[in-house]
């Protein structure tokens, strides 16, 4: 979608995006000619849809679509971590970190639960890429 | 006054560029993917999934590296055929490690994440309708699992499809125009009916239809040792594709797949020597397309 300021005829370029409040995103538009603002409204099924898409509305908006990403939160709950913020009692490396940036996002959650729980069984407070070995190797993978 | 077409860009999200960058991210994770088999059928219930995870079986035990991944979301069942429920997603290098089965097949389904009693839900901020948007969503995580899970090399990634004429389409279109497909039907005109509009539909499409597979050709009778007839002899509906193989229904391979067991651990079974026979004229089908491709 795009929005064309009709009394300039210039394109509008996106200034930010406002946290959704029940499913609805507020989205501000600024023509870069004559400075006016619009600000576009989704309804929570346009908000949804776009959020299904996977992608991101606002370049620095890294959750605008106002869904969580993780179909499987309360499993992940069940594993004894929340699905979208990480467990405060486990530290990770960078270097397993990004390990975890490398997998599909829907499941990250369901894996940085699956991993850590998996260190505490080792009665492991620090996940590493060794961890992380050690956890792929007793899954025999 | 301009259009949509004389704009550049869409002001500061990009999404159309988001969705272009996924799409080679695909791309770029099945580079060393040799062959995308996509095994549907259309019809439900005619042994898809099971007939998948045998070939993988079979095409393995020919020497090649195979992975299934399962694209059937809200009805999973290859990990339950490959013993793999309960998995743990483990972050590798290059995406999250491929669970394996005793017999070295990759599996990729959301029936190793998911315990099998529970329905695949999504979180919604517009709840009630979400015929308006599930499709959508869930073609965007089998996106991100072919993009997102380390593959490796491989010589053959199975897609197990969910039954659906209108939805073969849709997989064809997200798994690329290199991706063949394998049709599976059993002998009744009802399901061949089935299987005959999604031939017709995958016609529309660039992919390659391999040939199908007649599943439950007869059942095999421990008593007689011999196949029985399950269906009319005389099909009315002839499909206009050559025909891989066909299978009996075999009581002893259905207890077996319920119990995750790899078929390669019972070479006995005399269904085996048929599928065994399927694989094998897959891969010569598949040789003989990939070399009129490169001398094209």
């Amino acid at each position: 979608m795009k929005f064309l300021c009709v009394s300039c005829d210039e394109a509008m370029k996106l200034m930010n995006v406002a946290p959704p409040e029940r499913g609805s995103l507020s989205v501000v538009y600024r023509c870069p000619n004559c400075d006016h603002e619009i600000a576009m409204l989704t309804n929570p099924f346009e908000t949804q849809i776009v959020g299904s898409l996977g992608v991101n509305i606002g370049a620095e908006s890294a959750q605008a679509d106002g869904e969580s990403r993780c179909p499987f939160s309360s499993m992940v709950q069940d594993l004894g971590a929340d699905a979208n913020e990480a467990s405060s009692e486990l530290s990770w490396s960078s270097e397993a970190s990004s390990r975890l940036e490398n997998m599909p996002e829907f499941a990250r959650p369901l894996a940085r639960a699956g991993i850590e729980k998996f260190a505490r069984e080792q009665g492991l407070m620090h996940v590493d890429v060794r961890v992380l070995d050690q956890a792929r190797n007793s899954l025999g993978m | 006054m301009k259009s949509y077409y004389d704009i550049v860009g869409d002001g500061g999200s990009n999404v159309m560029e988001q969705v272009e960058a996924q799409q080679q991210g695909l791309a770029r994770n099945l580079s060393e993917v040799r062959n995308v088999l996509a095994i549907g059928s259309g019809k439900g219930g005619v042994g898809k999934s099971t007939m998948t995870m045998q070939l993988a079986g079979a095409l393995g035990e020919l020497g090649h590296t195979v992975s299934i991944l399962d694209a059937d979301l809200n009805g999973p069942c290859q990990a339950r055929l490959g013993g793999l429920r309960n998995q743990i997603l483990v972050p590798g290098d290059n995406g999250a490690k491929v669970p394996t089965t005793r017999n070295g097949i990759g599996v990729v389904s959301m029936g190793s994440l998911i315990p099998e009693a529970s329905p695949l839900e999504f979180e919604s901020v517009a709840p009630g309708s979400s015929h308006t948007w599930r499709a959508t969503k869930e073609f965007t995580i089998l996106r991100e699992l072919l993009a997102g899970m380390d593959w490796g090399k491989l010589d053959y990634l199975l897609v197990d499809l969910p039954p659906g004429v209108e939805r073969i389409v849709q997989y064809a279109e997200l798994l690329g125009p290199a991706a063949r497909f394998v049709l599976v039907t059993i002998p009744s005109d009802m399901a061949k009916g089935v299987v005959a509009r999604s031939i017709e539909a995958l016609r529309q499409t660039p992919n390659h239809i391999l040939g199908y597979i007649e599943n439950m050709d007869g059942y095999f009778c421990q008593d007689c040792q011999r196949v029985k007839p399950l269906y009319p002899a005389n099909s009315s509906i002839k499909l206009d594709l050559p025909q891989l193989g066909s299978v009996p229904f075999d009581p002893e391979l259905a207890a077996h797949c319920d119990r995750g067991g790899s078929l390669a651990d019972t070479p006995t079974l005399p269904s085996w020597h048929l599928v065994q026979r399927t694989a094998q004229e897959i891969c010569e089908r598949v040789a003989a397309l990939t070399l009129a491709e490169e001398t094209r």
